[in-house]
């Protein structure tokens, strides 16, 4: 990593959780000479590294969609095991509710005081718990998704903070070269 | 772009471009939150509902004694009185929601008015912060 950033006023880290952070560029020529390599080849690097993290960002994507759907589900069980609680402490008679057979044909239940549900935590298993049992398994669940979402949103600020550093620096290297070109060329046009 | 223009950017105008993308990814994401959650405002009472003022112009009208009342992935039956208070808090909550994330969203753009003020004093036209 070319060591040009001396004095930044606030570091940013550099990486987190396994994404490099993009250096910053002081100077172009001496990021060039330090580097040893010409304009052409720090761009293709440059680009290279760019459509990393864009890949990177790709993934942090999907992640961050799938939570999104994932945290309503939780919290729809959440509703109705409160309300089921709701139910049974204040000691009405039992709901009826609409349930869905198959895709629109509802039949009726009466939902009976139980003391348990059964929640499906996947891989086709299926286990009981008593309602208060149920409902702290929930929010824990419910809280995990949260901090992972929220995990997963700072990452994806690094890497759009990232990603501006590089289409930067690639737009700075690509000024300097065509400058650098003009210049040499009216050298050589004014011997 | 292509004149070779050699303004310097230093370390601030770069922390200055990121906060601005930062910050225009933010105004996207508070938009698609914004029109998403005024659409969630739907209740599927009776299945015909298409949003809460439906919800509760439906539930005025209707003279059924019994409606159903969606909780997770049932269809709850409960008494008008019940399903009025529960619309009067999705609505409150909703609305607070939805302020919320106005005012966030006010915040932003003028964060971004500000940066757009301060970068385009020293790049002019060298940097380009407008909407394709």
């Amino acid at each position: 990593m070319a060591a040009a950033v001396a004095s930044s006023p606030s570091p940013s880290p550099a990486e987190r959780r396994g994404i490099p952070a993009a250096p910053f560029v002081e100077d172009v020529q001496v990021f060039l000479e330090k580097t040893a390599s010409d304009a052409s080849s720090a761009l293709v690097s440059l680009q290279d590294r760019l459509q990393q993290y864009k890949v990177a960002e790709m993934k942090l994507l999907a992640q961050r969609r799938d939570l999104q759907a994932k945290i309503p589900d939780i919290k729809k069980c959440l509703d109705i095991v409160e309300a089921l609680l709701s139910k049974k402490s204040s000691g009405e008679e039992p709901m009826t509710v609409d349930f869905e057979l198959a895709e629109g044909i509802y039949s009726q239940a009466r939902v009976d005081d139980g003391d348990s549900v059964c929640l499906w935590l996947g891989a086709n298993v299926m286990l009981e718990y008593s309602y208060d049992e149920a409902l702290l398994l929930l929010k824990k669940n419910l809280e995990n998704a949260n901090s992972s979402l929220e995990a997963i949103i700072e990452d994806l600020k690094f890497i759009r903070d990232q990603v501006t550093v590089t289409e930067v620096t690639i737009a700075r290297v690509y000024n300097w070269d065509v400058h650098n070109r003009r210049k040499s060329k009216q050298q050589k046009d004014d011997p | 772009q292509g004149e070779g223009v050699e303004t310097e950017v230093t370390w601030e105008d770069q922390q200055n471009i990121n906060a601005f993308g930062r910050l225009n990814a933010k105004f996207h994401d508070l938009e698609d939150e914004i029109k998403a959650k005024k659409a969630q405002c739907w209740l599927r009472n009776q299945e015909l509902a298409e949003n809460l003022e439906d919800a509760s112009n439906e539930l005025v009208l209707s003279d059924e004694e019994v409606v159903r009342y969606q909780i997770g992935e049932v269809f709850g039956h409960l008494s008008k009185e019940e399903i009025e208070s529960k619309l009067e808090c999705l609505k409150e909550e909703s609305d607070r929601e939805l302020g919320r994330l106005a005012e966030e969203k006010d915040e932003v753009v003028s964060k971004m008015n500000e940066l757009k003020r301060v970068l385009y004093a020293k790049f002019k036209d060298s940097i380009n912060l407008e909407e394709e």
